[in-house]
């Protein structure tokens, strides 16, 4: 068996006590390139919230192999357009869970960021406000903040939601090759299943209260897909 | 000019005046700045006017008691500003535990925190035979009789607030903007709502017991809203809206004292005329670069 990084035990997930999702079991390989699929409202981004301490699960267990910190890349548009930050202002704040309260990031901290924004190809947005940056662009520079927090695990929330199709295939690209590089654990929440396939190794698809964890090719066989689909019409 | 020279003189009589409006002016934006980032403006409305009402009732409880009122005591001056405290503190709390957690209309509660202060605080002193004295210029912002013991009080604590705004920046900043990443980096986005809103609390309080409501909500809002319209990135924000508080109550001062007029409502007005032009400067730009 491989060596896993997140362990989940009977794990029961919902709001104020009330369990949307249980009975989840699962395992996910260092290293791996996992995929959350699933229609709205089916728990996605509860599983995610769950997973990353921000709120409690209902029960059930979590386990996690330290040293293992999470790298967290959330939706570009749930950012407010008021601040005035630049791209390269988002990106240092991966390192402020290394920077202290009273400490200011040192040289060193600000010249590791910027080689975050290069291996994101984001150079060139550091210095534009961040608000006026487009999704993709956006996309790429929250990318490199996850990387500034040095993480061994990357976990990101719908990363090509309000993104153009040339851009979502880029930036998928982008992230299956960083993964191939830094040899991340990657767990991407998307709906896109074409890229997907291409690029994801294990599936955790939500559906209809259940949870479906298996390999691209366990999983997207054409009995199963007819089996989710017509669970999904029915 | 002759004026500015002469008011800004060591000499000039009323200069606590001047320069407990020209720290206020500075301080105030900085902490204005985020109420403007987290959408809390009406907070800023609010807030002041009931730091008011604590200064009300902290200075109605001797009369209640049978006391007789000492204007000039500082022990006065203490007990409003503890009602002031005690007032904003738990307001701001309040307003921002209901703000997170997300229920119900956010400007219907501050509406109704608004008026409900306006109105305790007319009450109070309408029932208070020695209010009339001195409590309403007190409430007013009785800006000219500031003595250095006030000065001092005021000079200390604003000090405290920008050194904490200073040294906590980034982490108000980072929870503010992200709250999420925040808590995934181990940070107590919670303690940090909290003093963050203490700062903004004790600024308020301060500036209410100094200047009154009207110049408090002024100096919180506008010039932080002004320089959103220039500001690049974080620091010219802040550096911009402190400096356009600052000089803005040197120049409110100016004009006050060569036209007789009152202090706190030239300054708001000065401050609302500089954001109008500077919006419509804006807007000119705007279409000019358009066109080209």
């Amino acid at each position: 068996m491989s060596d896993s990084v997140i362990t989940l035990e009977s794990l029961a997930i919902g709001y104020d006590g009330q369990a949307v999702l249980s009975g989840i079991s699962l395992a996910i390989a260092r290293g791996s390139f996992t995929a959350i699929l699933g229609a709205n409202g089916t728990g996605k981004s509860t599983l995610l919230k769950t997973l990353l301490g921000l709120q409690p699960a209902v029960s059930g267990q979590i386990k996690i192999q330290p040293p293992a910190g999470f790298g967290y890349v959330p939706q570009a548009t749930q950012f407010d357009p008021l601040y005035p930050l630049t791209g390269f202002d988002v990106a240092l704040m991966g390192t402020f869970g290394r920077v202290g309260p009273m400490r200011f990031p040192s040289r060193a901290e600000k010249d590791f960021v910027r080689d975050c924004l290069r291996a994101t190809a984001a150079e060139g947005f550091a210095q534009k406000k961040f608000s006026q940056l487009s999704g993709g662009q956006k996309q790429r520079v929250l990318i490199a903040r996850a990387l500034a927090t040095k993480p061994e695990i990357l976990v990101l929330d719908e990363p090509t939601a309000g993104v153009d199709v040339a851009a979502t295939k880029s930036l998928l690209e982008f992230i299956s090759q960083i993964h191939e590089e830094r040899k991340l654990t990657v767990l991407l929440v998307t709906h896109d299943l074409p890229l997907v396939k291409k690029h994801a190794q294990q599936i955790i698809w939500l559906h209809d209260g259940a949870v479906l964890h298996g390999t691209v090719a366990e999983l997207f066989t054409p009995e199963r897909m007819a089996e989710i689909f017509e669970m999904e019409v029915g | 000019m002759e004026t500015l020279k002469e008011i800004l003189s060591p000499d000039f009589l009323l200069r606590n005046s001047v320069y407990t409006s020209v720290l206020i002016g500075f301080a105030c934006p900085l902490v204005g700045v985020f109420l403007v980032l987290r959408r809390l403006v009406f907070m800023g409305v609010a807030l002041p006017q009931i730091s008011s009402t604590g200064v009300a009732v902290a200075l109605s409880v001797p009369f209640w008691l049978g006391a007789k009122p000492d204007h000039a005591a500082h022990s006065e001056h203490l007990l409003a500003f503890a009602g002031s405290m005690f007032f904003s503190l738990a307001a701001i709390l309040l307003l921002a535990f209901c703000e997170r957690r997300g229920r119900g209309l956010s400007e219907g509660r501050l509406g109704t925190a608004y008026v409900v202060a306006s109105a305790l605080s007319i009450l109070l002193l309408s029932k208070n035979r020695y209010a009339e004295v001195g409590w309403l210029d007190l409430l007013k912002g009785e800006i000219i009789t500031i003595d250095n013991y006030d000065l001092a009080i005021t000079g200390a604590t604003l000090a405290l607030v920008l050194t904490m705004l200073l040294l906590f920046h980034k982490e108000f900043l980072f929870v503010s903007f992200d709250r999420a990443m925040a808590a995934t980096l181990g940070k107590n986005v919670l303690l940090w709502d909290i003093l963050i809103y203490l700062l903004i609390g004790v600024t308020v309080s301060i500036s209410v017991l100094s200047v009154g409501p009207l110049i408090s909500f002024g100096f919180l809002l506008v010039p932080a809203l002004t320089a959103h319209l220039f500001a690049r990135n974080m620091k010219q924000f802040f550096a911009l809206a402190s400096v356009l508080g600052g000089l803005t109550a040197v120049l409110g001062f100016g004009l006050a004292y060569q036209w007789d007029w009152p202090v706190g409502p030239t300054d708001v007005v000065l401050l609302g005329v500089i954001y109008a032009a500077a919006w419509s400067g804006q807007r000119v730009c705007r279409l000019a670069a358009g066109k080209n």
